[in-house]
């Protein structure tokens, strides 16, 4: 690369950066605006004061508290329960003969083609019969297990010698015992590549808690900030607020797990 | 194998007790036994939570009344032909998701070009690009409704600054504005794919056109992009499914408007559904985009299986 294009490059790469970064930075500035700041007419870049007051009367004018342990009880129980059993079934999937493998296999796998929006109304009246709007059950029910995460989870268990398998048979452990002892301990990386992708997207979903809850204190955040937003249409600065806590556990995740969440994006576009 | 079992078979056989018989019939059917005891959870939930709901929704839309208790047989679909609120709707995630999915292929792919040299800095760079991705579309909505809203927003505001003209952004010409917001957000995505795709293409094959004097812009779309075929294919196949699918852009920057220029079908559906309580109608809605989904991954899918015969 000639110097000069390596500067183009440079340039172009800071420029397309600053594109994504800065908006959210405006949020973080917006967050701590003054309400007469947000409205007066004219964008604040940054604040005459911080606000960090901001951040408090976001959990006095909404149950914003409520909205946190719901998406925290929500993305974490439906990760738990991805952990749990994505890893067994595609264990089956990998190891096990047995009739019917291949139909049910489809069969699940045809499941990723059907979207979110063609289980909505069938869902919603399900849960409705049930009582089960507003409630935990209808939020994490549906999306406890999905043909992704088992596909997945069996490309990984596949290479597994199936000769150390039968070592742990031999030596007498039980089919569970065969699988907590000796699969499970192989497949960490892909368990944690999972789990990250499966609490962030759960994190932010939107749709299903959107439909499935109708009072306030049962929202989850997004649901939470924008019917918020919409009732009190004026209160940006408290938007924004809500906004970057709910930014807050991506953020650490990304710190902390960058390569596996990078390496993880590149996975799924390998099929 | 064959032949370990065949000698064996050959050799005199020692004199053996009867075989003790495993509690609960062979090997085999102990093995399928547990397999099905392992698998119990799944299939219940694919049953109850993916088989049960589209049966479900194919039954209601062939329903009508304010219950959805009164059989119309194929009256909903008949309806939604007919509907001008339908064939707009249709026609603007037509063009949502062609748009998104087009931005997300050139964007995404110069991207990954860009960031695929050896530069310092890159993880940094490709993280600060990523990042919206992972970001809810809730607050992706909002933010971006901040700021171009017309009086309050900063963009009307910067290029003030910059003596450019301002604009109302979502009145003069709000697809196309929701479009970009979109690619905003999954831009980054795709070029993590890309960059998969780019990383696996052998260095020799660079090496050996550099060679034969190949210049870069050659090398590009003679071994790039060709080898790049398969991860475009299965960029657009997704970035097509989920721009059909849209919803957020629509119920938090737009509302749909205005006067129906971004009615997002799912938005649209969503409204049919629990703003007018119209069930059967709202199922019927849902199971056509279900169809064009389809009908789109298998085009996309088939031209795809072609486009590899040439390599």
């Amino acid at each position: 690369m000639t110097r000069f294009g390596r500067i183009a490059v440079y340039v172009t790469l800071l420029a397309a950066s600053a594109v994504t970064i800065v908006p959210l930075l405006y949020m973080l500035t917006l967050s701590l605006q003054t309400e007469g700041e947000t409205l007066s007419g004219e964008a604040v870049l940054l604040p005459e004061t911080p606000q960090w007051g901001n951040y408090v009367t976001l959990f006095e004018e909404a149950p914003f508290g409520n909205f946190i342990i719901n998406s925290l009880v929500v993305a974490g129980g439906i990760t738990l329960a991805h952990l749990v059993f994505d890893p067994m079934i595609g264990y089956v999937f990998a190891k096990f003969d047995f009739p019917l493998k291949n139909t049910i296999f489809v069969a699940i796998l045809a499941t990723l083609m059907i979207p979110l929006f063609v289980r909505m109304i069938p869902l919603y009246v399900m849960m409705s019969n049930l009582g089960w709007l507003n409630s935990y059950q209808a939020l994490i029910l549906p999306f406890v297990m999905d043909g992704f995460g088992i596909f997945l989870m069996r490309q990984f268990i596949q290479p597994i010698p199936d000769d150390l398998l039968d070592a742990g048979r031999v030596d007498g452990a039980s089919e569970f015992a065969v699988y907590r002892r000796v699969v499970l301990p192989q497949v960490k990386p892909a368990l944690a590549v999972l789990g990250l992708f499966t609490f962030v997207f759960q994190w932010n979903e939107f749709l299903w808690p959107l439909v499935a809850t109708t009072t306030e204190d049962m929202r989850t955040i997004p649901v939470g900030l924008t019917l918020f937003n919409q009732e009190h249409f004026t209160l940006w600065h408290l938007t924004a607020a809500g906004s970057v806590i709910m930014f807050v556990p991506t953020a650490l995740i990304l710190v902390f797990a960058q390569r596996y969440f990078v390496r993880g994006i590149a996975l799924t576009g390998l099929k | 194998m064959a032949l370990k079992t065949a000698v064996r078979e050959r050799s005199p056989r020692p004199p053996q007790p009867a075989p003790r018989r495993p509690k609960g019939g062979t090997l085999q059917a102990r093995r399928a036994r547990t397999a099905y005891l392992f698998l119990t959870p799944a299939l219940l939930f694919f049953a109850l939570f993916f088989y049960m709901p589209i049966a479900d929704i194919v039954n209601t839309s062939m329903h009508s009344g304010p219950q959805a208790d009164r059989f119309s047989g194929l009256g909903n679909y008949v309806d939604a032909f007919g509907d001008p609120s339908v064939r707009n709707s249709f026609s603007v995630t037509l063009i949502f998701a062609v748009g998104t999915t087009v931005g997300a292929i050139v964007l995404g792919l110069a991207l990954a070009l860009l960031v695929n040299r050896p530069l310092r800095g890159r993880t940094l760079i490709r993280l600060a690009l990523l990042v919206p991705y992972l970001t809810s579309v809730a607050v992706v909505g909002l933010l971006w409704r901040n700021i171009l809203d017309p009086q309050l927003g900063i963009l009307n505001r910067m290029l003030t600054e910059f003596g450019l003209p301002t604009q109302a952004w979502l009145n003069t010409d709000p697809l196309a504005t929701i479009i970009l917001v979109t690619l905003w957000q999954i831009a980054g995505y795709t070029m993590i794919l890309f960059l998969a795709g780019l990383q696996g293409i052998p260095e020799v094959y660079y090496e050996a056109a550099t060679i034969d004097g190949a210049n870069q812009w050659q090398q590009f779309w003679r071994i790039t992009l060709p080898l790049l075929a398969p991860t475009t294919l299965f960029v657009s196949v997704m970035a097509v499914i989920s721009g059909l699918q849209a919803f957020g852009q629509a119920y938090i920057i737009t509302n749909g408007g205005p006067a129906d220029a971004t009615d997002l079908y799912v938005f649209h559906v969503f409204e049919v559904a629990f703003r007018s309580r119209d069930f059967g109608y709202s199922s019927a809605l849902s199971v056509l985009l279900l169809f064009v989904i389809i009908a789109f991954t298998a085009v996309q899918l088939r031209a795809g299986r072609r486009g590899e015969v040439q390599y």
